[in-house]
């Protein structure tokens, strides 16, 4: 049985076969020994390393404790796309938008101004805190959808930039 | 029980405190009332409370601290106490009041005490009238060079120019002699004026390697006031504390002797009743300074519970009934070493940012000397609405070591998946040397964590590895040995139901 994953931007296969007491999963070069403790909790042995680990599947991602590290990988779905795990997805560099819900406390870029990467474009409130959002790539400023003080969802972007052009 | 002290009691809060209310109200069977926001409709609280009513919309002006609405529940559900736990109306001087209009106790301080005590300017006077020491320095801004020469001169370097309408950094200066005082006063009033527009600044000492120790204190109506010892909560990012201790490793018996009066003297100053800490700034040289008095139970009160052995919410509703401080809390004394780690929903890989969404899976630690505080459970939606603590996670070992090795290994058995939290970060404070050799000061966070970069790429075959067998979810149960089927939970795939009627598909 295959499967993949994808973990910064990165994808990883794996191939698991069924054993008297769990499964063997190879990746890559490594082969794990896995068993289900309870529901969501595993152990793992590969290479004389035994650890539990944790692990939920939910919508497009999969959720996992390691030693109290946090992990999420993303699982494509059939068209090809992905939730892409943690961090931006590549080719959405263009839209800027707020981490989770809030209210935007300030606009710090206007329509039309150039900016390079990670400049601080706006910052947001939410859970009692500001959060400054700094812009993926380098750009111009084409449109801001939102005024300082409206609230915002994590759906609709409050500036897309029109990307510069990188030189290889 | 002989006396119960309370009819019901309303929880006027939510989350981690209010379960630790409704949990001192059982030892104490006093019945519990639990107010709740629509948000919070299936919260851990909600449903632990022998009672609970909705007071409103998410929003906490409109529930959480609608005074109003709280007072009349408390009427209409014949409750006779309320508790506010922390933040919320934990410090607003309105709730006592409109408790008192209403003939119903607040379990805390007075109004008057609160005032005093939430006004920075007004509580430092008062303070340094009862001799309790300040940071020394300037009582106004500065008008002329030899007014800030001689306040340096008093204080003694190093000193800092601060601004008047300061905040952020911005037109401060450290100054370490004389010959440089002329040049960093213009330099600080330069950038004063372009960040605020107002160029006045002021002097004081500065404070080098800070560490923030606060001491509980406890005072009833029958006169006494005590202090239960200290607590450091150096370790914090963006100015809130994320790792709190006790006893502090900075402390000799003396010295924490001298602490403990000057906050007993705080207290009594203050005319203050029930529970409340001190803090104070604490220099490398044995030198402390009263920063401010908070006027509620505090978020680390637990370390103090497990080295004392005192359960200070229940000394909270006893003081607040007129009782005097329980016999065996005046005898108490410091009993091994214990730390609190605060579990947030927040990535510690990514600059603390809020996180959000449902709790998939929540298996909290055991074991002896291990003590979980919490407000969630698996199923648990964590919003944005609210403050972002999840739970404290509590350990108390013989000794400080120990206590550290207790708290790595009770972090890495804690597991929350669904939402982001920072205990790989705290483990990571826990086992740098520093933390361990005790120099734990207010900057620690800044100067040892900094260039933390957690390589998740080594742990990604791993990850897909244990993916897939979740994904599969046919992995064998270890126990019974033959293949079985997983199958999803009939309370998984029945949908939205009730009792009596299905309302859905």
């Amino acid at each position: 049985m295959k499967n993949e994953f994808i973990h910064n931007d990165e994808l990883i296969e794996t191939e698991m076969e069924i054993t008297s007491d769990g499964v063997d999963v190879a990746v890559g070069d490594s082969t794990y020994h896995i068993v289900e403790l309870t529901e969501g909790k595993y152990r793992v042995e590969a290479n004389g390393m035994k650890k539990t680990v944790c692990c939920v599947v939910n919508a497009d991602k999969t959720f996992l404790d390691i030693d109290g590290l946090l992990i999420e990988l993303g699982i494509p779905s059939e068209d090809g796309n992905s939730s892409g795990g943690a961090g931006a997805v590549a080719g959405e560099k263009d839209k800027i938008f707020a981490p989770m819900p809030g209210k935007i406390v300030k606009l710090l870029v206007k329509e039309g101004e150039t900016v390079a990467e990670k400049t601080p474009m706006v910052i947001v409130e939410a859970m009692k805190m500001e959060h400054q959002v700094n812009a993926a790539a380098a750009g111009v400023v084409k449109k801001i959808n939102f005024a300082d003080g409206d609230q915002v969802d994590t759906e609709t972007p409050i500036i897309e930039l029109e990307i510069e052009e990188k030189e290889e | 029980m002989a006396d119960k002290y309370f009819k019901k009691i309303l929880v006027a809060n939510r989350g981690e405190i209010a379960m630790r209310v409704i949990n001192a109200c059982r030892l104490l069977g006093i019945p519990t009332l639990a107010v709740y926001s629509t948000a919070d409709k299936e919260a851990v609280h909600t449903r632990s409370a022998d009672e609970a009513v909705e007071i409103g919309p998410p929003p906490p002006n409109e529930s959480y601290l609608a005074i109003d609405r709280i007072i009349d529940v408390a009427k209409q559900f014949d409750c006779d106490a309320i508790h506010p736990g922390y933040g919320f109306l934990a410090e607003n001087p309105l709730l006592p009041e409109a408790c008192g209009k209403a003939g119903i106790i607040f379990i805390g301080p007075s109004a008057d005490a609160m005032r005093l005590l939430g006004n920075k300017v007004q509580s430092r006077i008062k303070m340094a009238d009862a001799g309790v020491p300040l940071i020394p320095g300037m009582k106004s801004a500065g008008a002329s060079l030899e007014q800030f020469e001689e306040a340096a001169e008093k204080a003694g370097y190093p000193v800092l120019i601060k601004a008047a309408a300061g905040g952020g950094g911005k037109g401060m200066r450290i100054v370490r002699s004389a010959e440089t005082l002329k040049e960093s006063i213009e330099a600080a009033m330069r950038e004063a004026k372009n960040a605020f527009g107002d160029d006045t600044v002021y002097l004081e000492k500065y404070v080098e390697n800070p560490r923030h120790i606060e001491f509980q204190v406890l005072a009833d109506n029958h006169g006494n006031t005590i202090h239960l010892f200290e607590r450091e909560c150096s370790i914090q990012r963006r100015h809130q504390k994320i790792i709190e201790e006790t006893p502090s490793t900075a402390l000799t018996s003396e010295i924490r002797e001298k602490m403990g009066a000057a906050a007993v003297k705080v207290a009594e100053a203050a005319g203050y009743r029930n529970a409340g800490t001190v803090e104070f700034l604490y220099d490398t040289e044995g030198g402390f300074y009263f920063l401010e008095m908070n006027t509620r139970i505090q978020v680390e009160h637990p370390v103090t519970e497990m080295v004392t052995g005192v359960d200070l919410v229940v000394e909270q509703i006893r003081i607040a009934a007129g009782e005097p401080i329980s016999d065996y809390v005046r005898n108490i004394s410091q009993r091994g070493h214990s730390i609190e780690c605060r579990i947030y929903a927040e990535d510690g890989e990514d600059n603390f940012m809020p996180s959000s969404g449902k709790i998939l899976y929540n298996e909290e630690p055991v074991g002896p000397g291990i003590r979980v505080d919490s407000g969630v459970a698996a199923g648990t939606m964590v919003g944005v609405e609210y403050d972002p603590i999840l739970a404290k996670l509590i350990v108390h070992a013989p000794d400080r070591d120990m206590a550290i090795n207790k708290m790595i290994n009770a972090l890495k058995d804690y597991r929350i998946l669904g939402i982001k939290t920072s205990r790989r970060f705290m483990i990571d404070v826990l086992e740098h040397t520093e933390f361990r050799s005790g120099r734990t000061y207010t900057s620690f966070i800044e100067t040892h964590m900094a260039g933390r970069k957690v390589d998740t790429d080594e742990v990604s075959s791993l990850a897909a590895a244990v993916s897939s067998a979740a994904m599969m979810r046919k992995v064998n149960a270890s126990v019974g040995g033959g293949k079985k089927e997983m199958r999803p939970s009939p309370w998984q795939t029945i949908g939205p139901w009730e009792i009596g009627m299905r309302i859905g598909k």
